[in-house]
């Protein structure tokens, strides 16, 4: 007896074993199908009497645990039924001698057989044979169930015989000495006739009668039995059949009080069988002592009743669920005291730790099993290990110990890939393993961990998935341990060394250049779904903040249109009570815009945990909402770098309202989707916007260099500024381009300017209005001068326009200039291109352009005195201009119809220039029109204007300055002061 | 003395765990993993009696072939296992149950640091400290 029964348990000592083998060649499907059939007959009511017969089918057992069966009468093999296939009448006798052949096998203890023929017929089939049953075929046998019942029958009749045979063994016959195989050579000249050696055959025979009893469903019977076997066997120091005896008791007071049975869920071997006695569970209720009650003449009759006390009372005999355990702890230490019985014990322990594990006494039912765990059993098979350790992994599992249990189904798990194996099952070692995942309080999805910190038995979890790793790896199943590998690293990225990070990524990137690692939910064949493993921690996520757009891509809402799209969430104007809690902070919609088909932006701010470089391949945004087209970044984040702000980019493709949810990544060739919703560390301010439809764009470009200088009050963002150094009366010309570079045609253009920072009144607002069909690129000159006033006139013209509008210039710096000459003044000036087009116009949103001017003006003339004399002719006069060159260079002024006159560095001159008189009065008026939309303070200036533009246009002066001659062309222009004192 | 000791948070992970030799230092780890399903069981056997005046020591929780695994509960569930080496007959009950009276102690002392969060692991010199003490010397 080498080879222990795990799956035992007490009840099962009331069973009947009965063996169903295929005969020659069965398909071993069908043979299956036959034997589960046979199977479900596992209690049988017999007739005549209230007794139930519980049989025990096994398909497979060693001649060798039949020797056994005197020594406990369940192990014994009392039935056979042989399951064959036969195709004619010619096969018949071999089949026949076959059947007969697997008889003499279990031949000394049979008490019937059977054999199942399928697929023969004909006259052989015909003839009726009690121990033989012809099907034509596996699937018509309506009747296998029938036939086995009647099979059982017999079996009863040879049973209760038997029974009755030796329960009336009187003490007049020599009672022959029953034993187990290895006490034969024992008893070899022992005197037979003493009192010592009779008492002990009398004891092992009432051992054997109460296990007869049991079987044939008298339990009150059988415990009388035991009870008179202890008594007896313990005088003389019987003790493996003491042990037997202490069992036997013990297992039918189970019987007794556990009439549900003991096997639980565990007995997987013979499901069907399990499933059978559960359902009949409640009908078999104590069916001894119902008999003993119904049919008290049954104790009588079979003549023991004289030397055992019925009276006593059933209660009585039997053991109360406390002594139970202690006499399996008897029993059991009794058959520690024999080597070979150690099969016994062990399925004695494993009986024990099933009912003790009913009575939820874990602790004891431990002690039990530890105990198991010392047997031994000598040389075992690998595969016998296996099964000893998952059996011990599920007992303890019973008794609530999940973490024993997952112990030691991961030491069953490495017993199936030991190296003495030949051919390592390391699929049976997958399997074993994610079966001690909650023991080990391990769960394969990622979600569970990412709630704060992991809090677990690290190391050991560690070992379980490298374990996980290396066994799927081996399985063939690359993808399998990409997964777990992913799994590894980023639940357990904390307590990893650097050396085994760098282990870990190593191996991982060997795997994945294989098999990339992927963001699909695997399904493992036993149902189990492993899900994907986003890399949230490779690199950290700090915080996400999505872009505005730059300046000059804003769009803007028409102001008219704005009261329309007013948000109506609350009839409140103002309400101190803040609509928004602070889950919904990550759902707020972000107050700017982003334009369809324009590159839009989030920066986040991420980390690496690594302490060696890590790359970032693919990285891009996750979003809903909208079309959106993400543009990948691929990033290298130096060891353990600090905060790191990176920007991805994507264009949304249509409009509407877009969410950013998350950004993939891939890292070390695994893709992963990372959700913002479950990154509880990521910090953001939004991630929901508006995209409106799409826009023209603009990209303006000057025909001055950019600089970089700002506008000194810098109120308002500008996309570009010029800046340039001009002297006094100096003219510059600067060419403006606009290119629309969108895809949107642009529709209308509006440009407005203003000055700044100078008190002085400017003249004239500029304003252009251009209509423009057709997407060509828009080219515009515009000439501006010292950046003071432009005055446009509204040109519309398809294509190209060229726009040349009349510049009006007065030196600013005269007033100021009469105190200091070397003033350096500084204008500054914005121009503001409002454009729209395409979809974006028809919802009412614009865009604006801006361009800075930054202008030093330098001074250059001055005229320090200015008086008239009166010339030769009444309607003309001379005036006379004291001119000074405040500049480092030399120059020629000019007058009309004068000479020139040359001026070295800071000289002054007087010049003369003769000039007709005339009369303001003849200056055009304002017409009405503007009369009455301006002030009157606005028509003094402009009538100031005017007249200075006569007197200069009167009077011509220029200037140059030599030096730069070829470069520019120098204006000197009188200021309206110096008209003024002209005229009076 | 000692060849291992470990403390586990109520949660049941370990808040610190330090064994000689260290080599071997997950067998230590499956060993006290292993421990915590005879505590349990040994908790919920003695909360069912009487769940205020329960003896904080859970005395010998199993034995494995070469080691004693005893254990010891504090009222707020954190639990101490020590593991002692079977050879090691000399050890007498009462002395195991003063070094877990130690070793309470110097956890009592470690919850008082306010620098201190409960559940993270401990790191305390002090109490590695003691814990050395208890521990056999590796030779």
């Amino acid at each position: 007896m080498s080879v222990p029964d795990y799956m035992q348990c007490a009840e099962d000592h009331q069973t009947v074993l009965v063996v169903v083998q295929p005969v020659g060649i069965v398909p071993e499907d069908q043979f299956f199908r036959i034997y589960k059939r046979i199977a479900s007959v596992a209690q049988v009511s017999i007739r005549d009497s209230q007794r139930n017969l519980y049989i025990r089918y096994r398909h497979h057992y060693l001649p060798e645990n039949n020797d056994w069966g005197d020594f406990q009468t369940h192990r014994k093999v009392v039935g056979l039924i042989c399951v064959t296939t036969c195709g004619s009448g010619k096969e018949w006798p071999q089949t026949s001698e076959r059947f007969h052949g697997q008889k003499e096998v279990f031949g000394a203890t049979l008490y019937d057989s059977r054999l199942l023929v399928f697929g023969l017929q004909g006259e052989i089939a015909e003839q009726q044979r009690t121990d033989v049953a012809f099907y034509p075929s596996y699937d018509d046998c309506p009747d296998v169930e029938k036939k086995v019942e009647d099979f059982v029958e017999s079996i009863f009749i040879v049973l209760e015989s038997k029974r009755l045979d030796r329960a009336t063994d009187k003490s007049g016959d020599k009672i022959p000495l029953l034993c187990v195989p290895f006490e034969k050579k024992d008893f070899v000249g022992l005197d037979t006739d003493s009192r010592h050696y009779k008492k002990r055959c009398q004891g092992r025979m009432r051992k054997h009668v109460g296990d007869l009893c049991l079987q044939a469903g008298m339990l009150q019977d059988a415990l009388v039995h035991y009870h008179m076997a202890v008594e007896l066997l313990r005088s003389v120091n019987d003790f493996l059949w003491l042990g037997a005896a202490l069992e036997g008791l013990c297992s039918a007071s189970v019987i007794f009080h556990y009439p549900g049975g003991t096997a639980g869920k565990a007995a997987g071997r013979n499901p069907s069988a399990a499933q059978g006695q559960a359902a009949d569970a409640g009908k078999r209720h104590r069916p001894g002592a119902q008999e003993v009650l119904i049919d008290p003449g049954a104790l009588t009759t079979n003549g023991i009743s004289a030397d055992t006390s019925s009276e006593i009372g059933r209660a009585k005999n039997c053991l109360s669920p406390e002594d139970i355990i202690e006499k399996y702890k008897e029993a059991i230490s009794y058959y520690g005291k024999y080597k070979n019985a150690g099969v016994i014990e062990l399925e004695a322990c494993v009986k024990a730790v099933r009912v003790l594990a009913i009575q939820k006494r874990a602790m004891e039912a431990s002690e039990f099993l530890q105990n198991a765990v010392y047997i031994n059993l000598g040389q075992l098979s690998e595969e016998e290990k296996i099964q000893r350790y998952s059996i011990l992994s599920e007992l303890y599992y019973l008794i609530g110990f999940h973490r024993k249990s997952a112990f030691f189904k991961r030491v069953a798990a490495m017993q199936c890939v030991a190296p003495t194996i030949p051919e390592p099952g390391w699929r049976a070692c997958y399997k074993l393993l994610l079966e001690t995942l909650p023991g080990y309080s391990l769960s394969l999805d990622p979600k569970d961990f990412s709630k704060g910190a992991h809090r677990g038995w690290a190391a050991v979890q560690m070992r379980l998935l490298h374990e996980l790793v290396y066994a799927s790896r081996r399985m063939g199943n690359p993808g399998l341990s990409v997964r777990h590998l992913s799994f590894l690293l980023q639940t357990m990225l904390d307590f990893l060394s650097d050396q085994e990070k760098k282990e870990v990524t190593q191996s991982l990137e060997n795997y994945t250049s294989k098999c990339p690692g992927g963001m699909e939910v695997i399904t493992l064949p036993d149902g189990l779904r492993l899900h994907p493993v986003p890399f949230t921690k490779l690199p950290i996520v700090r915080s996400v903040k999505l872009l505005d757009l730059p300046v000059s891509l804003r769009p803007h809402k028409q102001k008219g249109l704005m009261e329309n799209s007013m948000s109506t969430k609350s009839p409140f104007i103002y309400s101190p009570i803040i609509m928004h809690n602070r889950g919904e902070e990550r759902n707020k919609k972000i107050d700017f815009q982003w334009v369809q088909g324009d590159v839009c932006e989030v920066q986040l701010m991420v980390y690496n945990p690594m302490p060696f470089e890590l790359r970032v391949e693919n990285m891009g945004l996750l979003t809903s909402g909208v079309e959106f087209e993400s543009l990948p970044a691929a990033l290298s984040l130096p060891a353990e770098s600090g905060l790191y702000p990176v920007t991805l980019v994507g264009v949304p493709r249509t409009a509407g309202n877009i969410t950013v949810n998350g950004y993939h990544t891939s890292v070390f060739g695994v893709t992963s989707d990372c959700l913002l919703d479950s990154l509880t560390s990521v910090r953001t301010s939004g991630c929901l916007v508006e995209v409106i439809p799409s826009l023209p764009r603009l990209q303006l470009s000057t025909s001055l260099p950019r600089s970089a200088h700002p506008l000194q009050p810098s109120k308002e963002e500008l996309s570009s500024s010029v800046s340039v150094q001009l002297f006094n009366g100096e003219t510059q010309q600067l060419t403006i381009t606009l290119e629309n570079i969108g895809s949107e045609d642009l529709e209308t253009l509006e440009i407005t300017s203003k000055i700044s920072n100078t008190k002085e009144r400017l003249f004239g607002e500029f304003l252009i209005r251009l209509d423009f069909s057709g997407g060509e690129n828009l080219l515009q000159d515009l000439m501006t001068v010292n950046g003071i006033s432009v005055t446009g006139l509204p040109i519309s013209s398809p294509l190209r326009q060229v726009l040349k509008p009349r510049a009006e210039t007065r030196p600013p710096g005269s007033e100021s200039s009469k105190t200091d000459y070397n003033h350096v003044k500084m204008l500054e000036a914005v121009m503001t291109f409002k454009y729209s087009g395409g979809a974006g116009k028809v919802e009412g949103y614009y865009r604006d352009l801006t361009l800075g001017l930054h202008v030093d003006v330098e001074p250059s003339v001055f005229f320090t005195r200015v008086s008239t004399l009166p010339a030769t002719s009444t309607r003309q006069c001379h005036l006379l201009l004291d001119v000074f060159n405040s500049t480092e260079h030399e120059l020629t002024v000019s007058a009309q119809n004068n000479q020139d006159l040359v001026l070295h560095a800071s000289e002054c001159q007087r010049m003369a220039i003769q000039v007709d008189k005339f009369d303001f009065d003849t200056l055009p008026q304002p017409d009405q029109e503007t009369v009455r939309y301006t002030s009157l303070k606005l028509l003094e200036e402009e009538r100031l204007h005017a007249q200075a533009s006569m007197i200069n246009s009167t009077l011509g002066i220029t200037w140059d300055i030599i030096s730069f001659a070829a470069l520019i062309n120098m204006q000197a222009r009188l200021s309206s002061q110096t008209s003024l004192i002209m005229r009076g | 003395m000692a060849v291992c000791i470990a403390v586990i948070a109520k949660e049941n992970y370990p808040l610190y765990i330090r064994s000689v030799p260290t080599q071997n230092e997950l067998k230590f780890h499956y060993t006290v993993h292993t421990s915590l399903d005879v505590v349990e069981e040994k908790i919920s056997a003695v909360g069912k009696a009487m769940a205020d005046q329960r003896e904080l020591y859970l005395g010998l929780l199993y034995p494995t072939e070469d080691y004693k695994v005893y254990g010891y509960v504090t009222n707020s569930k954190v639990k101490f296992v020590i593991v002692v080496d079977s050879s090691n007959t000399s050890l007498r009950d009462n002395e195991i149950r003063s070094m877990f009276r130690k070793l309470h102690n110097s956890f009592t002392d470690v919850m008082c640091n306010p620098f201190y969060n409960p559940g993270d692991t401990i790191q305390s010199k002090a109490f590695d400290g003691m814990v050395s003490a208890m521990m056999v010397q590796a030779s």
